[in-house]
């Protein structure tokens, strides 16, 4: 064996390297090897760690300065704010929609009036001419009220993109704190902590600092 | 409980869907097709819409798919369980409009399928479509 494995050593590999290769001591080789591995996966994780804290940090910084713009930054707010614009658009919508609904009847008895007006006057007669153009404006406001009410469907198709988006959010921020509970928990070997019971901002930077973020 | 074999003004419907103002859009674009206002019901979602189909006689549900609680083919699957319910037609409207979700909805056996956002006149079409289907059943069974 210490024959052939010399020539198998790569001159580029670091002293201590060739050293454990060239050793006949197998106990001592597989030691040194773990070692070498464990130590590769400490910078890993600690690596792993501070990303974490960087992309928290950054996300903190983000929310710091919405809020020096006059918008309260933190997820929660953020989540808030997406749920106002769900009520506004539903209140706009819906106010469109009682316009539709004020209006139709009017246009009804708009058209029903000048039907009934058409029965003692015809032809050129100056109110037969007013009662067919009263007529033909009722029903192309019937049509447009109709347009108008289904053109508020906008308020669902981009609502249920809001909510989407809502969730996103809630997932990011779970996924954050759980990526920052993992890395800190291997890096110090200390038991992971359940990140379910991780709900507000306090817990999430008291989670941090057990960590040493 | 017996169904309406054809399109009737008189048709008692409810609609199902978790956006309200999605709800009253329904219910205006029926009532400008000539539906009775007072005869059509509402529900937030499939569980609360399951209560009122089981509490009384409907002709027709329209219902949307994505729903907190229970979805809208759920709901479809449950009816088409239930002995009191299973010819009941359904017709969905949905701004879900991939091909696995319409294959799954044809699979649970949904009568009609609108994708969000249509026009009175895809509603009208679809809804004499699926009652036009139902009389041929009718006639040949």
């Amino acid at each position: 064996m210490n024959a052939v494995l010399p020539l198998a050593v790569d001159e580029s590999l670091p002293p201590e390297l060739r050293e454990l290769l060239n050793s006949p001591d197998g106990p001592a080789f597989e030691q040194a090897l773990d070692a070498m591995v464990r130590q590769r996966e400490q910078h890993l994780f600690r690596a792993l760690g501070q990303l974490a804290r960087e992309l928290h940090d950054a996300v903190r910084r983000l929310g710091g300065e919405l809020a020096q713009e006059g918008v309260p930054g933190i997820v929660a707010d953020a989540r808030q704010h997406l749920q106002d614009v769900l009520e506004m658009s539903a209140n706009a919508a819906n106010r469109s929609i009682d316009f539709a609904e004020r209006l139709r009847p009017q246009a009804d008895s708009l058209a029903h009036n000048a039907g009934q007006l058409l029965q003692w006057t015809g032809g050129d007669e100056p109110a037969a001419v007013l009662a067919r153009e009263a007529a033909e404006f009722a029903g192309d406001c019937r049509a447009g009220l109709a347009d108008m009410v289904l053109a508020q469907s906008w308020q669902d198709l981009t609502g249920q993109r809001v909510k989407k988006v809502a969730s996103f959010i809630g997932t990011v921020e779970s996924s954050l704190l759980e990526l920052v509970r993992l890395t800190g928990a291997l890096a110090v070997g200390e038991a992971p902590v359940d990140v379910a019971k991780v709900t507000s901002q306090e817990d999430a930077d008291r989670l941090l600092s057990e960590f040493g973020f | 409980m017996q169904w309406s074999r054809r399109l009737d003004k008189n048709m008692k419907i409810l609609v199902v869907d978790d956006f309200s103002t999605m709800r009253r859009i329904v219910r205006n674009l029926l009532v400008e097709l000539g539906f009775s206002n007072p005869l059509i019901q509402e529900a937030d979602d499939g569980e609360s819409a399951l209560t009122m189909l089981r509490g009384q006689p409907f002709d027709l549900v329209v219902t949307d798919w994505n729903m907190p609680n229970m979805t809208g083919i759920d709901l479809l699957r449950v009816i088409r369980a239930e002995t009191a319910l299973k010819g009941l037609p359904v017709l969905m409207v949905t701004a879900e409009n991939n091909r696995d979700q319409i294959i799954a909805a044809a699979q649970a056996g949904v009568n009609g399928y609108i994708v969000k956002p249509f026009t009175a006149v895809t509603l009208k079409e679809k809804l004499t479509k699926i009652f036009e289907r139902i009389a041929a059943s009718g006639a040949s069974a």
